[in-house]
């Protein structure tokens, strides 16, 4: 699992699988073109097929299970975070982001800070993210403009997000949840050294 | 035993005819709004903002439901003239109330910029707008007028099939689950699928009700505060439950239909039963997935959103699709237009279905949530699923068993389109995989060159699958058309 996730993002892998689940379906339609003849009685046809759907039956129950256990395991919520290095409070508005180090005790309308900031790279950060007015949503993309990880920035809410930047550079932040109609420039940096 | 006499059967396909003209004609104008806002994300033409969030929201108004109200009316026929009597008041009453509503939402987005997008998260459709308060508004009382309108044809048609088949109980199938009295009648799989689809239709409109007239109070009332997050759950439970029946409705056609082209009878048995009790369950909890991102929600919710949509996989592939393969394999089909529009539309509903899976993964949802990776997949069970039964049926009105398998002109539009529609899926999934945001107007402001350049490429590329797409529709228009206008002449001269 870990040299599978060391080698691929999880765009590439979510390409893949689905590469490979699309072309099952356009072979089976395929099949089933030119299987519809010779023409068989419904009885003995049908037991072939419901004999293989029992099979695929418990093969994708097995998938469903295995795809669960494996992959709840790997939740970014609070209760699988650890203990951050450092902490920063976000603020989404309409349609500007602002950072400030800390935990702020201000209201999210009051809080000050600028729409960029510099943390380090290999260190922790959680960020706490909420917004001061309609719902926007944080999302951190790497140097390589890879989305690598978000939350929703939700009035009257605070959602804690972790993140550990692995390399130095300018990883920059779009609003993915559309929030009006500048929501498109709504944009931050975060400067990693 | 239920008699529907010929001149109901023809009053019923009077009214089920309307709603096929309608859709024919509605359904391209807003393909053609979302050429336009392919092209505007492309660069290719500048619509300013402000006009790309209101066709964006009429597009996808409009979109959802032009295709529920017309999986509804397809139901609604094929129930009306085999399984129970409805009454054709009650039809025209919706259909009149959905063209109300429709008119309201044009005039609310076309005229007053109304834009918020289809599913309007609150607090936004009060903060930060650039459109009046007045085309908010009428936005809120159009979409209730749809749903009063959408309510009374689910409760109408419900209750009818309820007193056909001697009650609720009956309708869900348990009756499979217990010995049969002898001589029972059987449940045909529509009557059942119509159940399971629309009684969480059902919830999912009340739900949405309470939550427009909550909309409304806030418009009238500034000073009130409701929960954002209670409101999330709210819309996208009604939006998630709506879009997903309606798939669900148009699989019931196919259960109906296909029958008459593979010779096979498609019966309800025990197994149908467990299997679409169980999807009745799935419709209800999935939509948790759509809220994966908002931390603050009640991890047991995102659990459920997990684990229920990863297990809508097994009824809908182990039971209906390959119930579709039981019909076809072997059975020496003859492959008119109609059986095909069934097969490959099922095959969308597959792929969609499967990357809605894969985005239904919270650790995969991280880097794909409310990237074009979402449009990608529920364009391919619509567009690629939904759309192609609807066309299916079209042609079941306009096409008789022997003129499906000959025309050409049919088949070759038919293609077309379902080759353009995938290749333009296509572009959403590369730009999903490309970490592309959904819903901007444009690429412009994003400081990530890569970002900027492919999505604003794809969209370009995307708008000519666009193009090629309606021209395939057309052609099969065209072929309906003729259709349609001959039986037309030929009732004409009977009469005469």
């Amino acid at each position: 699992m870990i040299l599978f996730i060391n080698f691929l993002t999880i765009q590439t892998s979510a390409a893949i699988i689905s590469f490979i689940a699309g072309a099952i379906v356009v072979l089976v339609v395929i099949y089933l073109f030119y299987s519809s003849s010779p023409a068989e009685d419904k009885v003995s046809a049908k037991h072939k097929v419901y004999k293989m759907r029992a099979r695929y039956f418990f093969a994708l129950v097995f998938c469903v299970i295995a795809g669960l256990i494996i992959t709840l395991g790997f939740l970014p919520y609070p209760q699988f975070q650890s203990r951050p290095d450092e902490t920063v409070s976000v603020v989404g508005m309409q349609w500007a982001w602002k950072f400030a180090p800390g935990i702020s005790d201000k209201t999210p309308l009051q809080m000050e800070g600028g729409s960029e900031i510099t943390l380090p790279s290999n260190k922790l950060i959680k960020f706490l993210v909420t917004s001061s007015d309609v719902n926007h949503d944080f999302a951190i993309y790497n140097t390589n403009g890879v989305l690598v990880a978000q939350t929703q920035a939700m009035p009257d809410y605070q959602n804690a997000l972790e993140y550990k930047f692995p390399e130095p550079g300018d990883y920059h932040i779009l609003c993915l949840e559309y929030c009006g109609i500048a929501h498109a420039i709504m944009v931050g940096t975060i400067h990693v050294k | 035993m239920l008699q529907i006499s010929p001149v109901e059967i023809k009053r019923q396909r009077k009214l089920v005819i309307i709603w096929s003209i309608t859709f024919m004609v509605v359904f391209p104008l807003l393909i053609i709004l979302g050429l336009l806002m392919r092209l505007n994300q492309g660069e290719d033409i500048n619509l300013g903002a402000d006009t790309f969030y209101t066709l964006m929201t009429l597009h996808g108004l409009g979109m959802a439901g032009l295709l529920f109200t017309f999986s509804f009316a397809g139901l609604w026929y094929l129930v009306g003239t085999r399984q129970a009597k409805l009454n054709i008041s009650v039809g025209y009453f919706v259909y009149t109330l959905v063209l109300i509503g429709v008119i309201g939402l044009a005039i609310a987005t076309l005229i007053g910029k109304f834009g918020p997008g289809w599913y309007m998260l609150y607090p936004l459709p009060f903060i930060g707008v650039n459109w009046p308060a007045w085309s908010t508004g009428l936005a809120i009382v159009s979409l209730i007028i749809m749903g009063v309108a959408w309510l009374s044809g689910i409760i109408h048609l419900v209750s009818a099939m309820s007193k056909e088949f001697g009650g609720f109980s009956n309708l869900m199938g348990w009756q499979y689950l217990r010995k049969r009295k002898e001589g029972e009648r059987d449940l045909p799989p529509i009557v059942m699928i119509t159940t399971i689809s629309l009684v969480p239709g059902l919830c999912a409109f009340l739900i949405g009700a309470a939550m427009l007239f909550m909309y409304l109070m806030q418009l009238l009332e500034p000073a009130l505060h409701f929960n954002p997050l209670l409101m999330k759950n709210m819309v996208m439970f009604f939006g998630h439950t709506l879009v997903n029946i309606t798939l669900y409705c148009c699989v019931g056609w196919v259960y109906a239909l296909l029958p008459e082209y593979t010779g096979r009878e498609w019966k309800t048995d025990k197994v149908l039963v467990y299997s679409w009790n169980a999807t009745f369950i799935f419709i209800l909890f999935a939509y948790f997935h759509h809220l994966y991102m908002d931390f603050a929600q009640p991890s047991a919710f995102q659990y459920i959103g997990q684990i229920v949509s990863y297990s809508s996989a097994i009824p809908a592939t182990a039971i209906t699709m390959f119930g579709v393969i039981s019909q076809i394999y072997h059975s020496k089909i003859k492959w008119g237009v109609i059986p095909v529009c069934f097969l490959i539309g099922v095959a969308g509903w597959a792929i969609g279905g499967f990357s809605a899976v894969v985005d239904s993964t919270i650790a995969v949802n991280s880097v794909l949530h409310n990237t074009l990776w979402v449009p990608a997949h529920f364009h391919t069970y619509m567009l690629g699923g939904v759309v192609l039964f609807i066309l299916g049926l079209i042609f079941y009105l306009s096409h008789t068993k022997e003129e499906q398998e000959k025309d050409k002109t049919a088949k070759f539009g038919f293609w077309l389109f379902v080759i353009s529609i995938h290749c333009f899926i296509g572009m959403f999934y590369s730009g999903g995989l490309n970490s592309i945001p959904r819903r901007y107007a444009d690429y412009k402001g994003i400081p990530i060159v890569s970002v900027h350049h492919t999505g604003a490429l794809l969209a370009e590329i995307a708008a000519l699958f666009i193009i090629l797409l309606l021209i395939g529709l057309f052609i099969m228009y065209f072929a309906i058309i003729i259709k349609l206008s001959k039986q037309k002449n030929a009732s004409l001269i009977k009469s005469v």
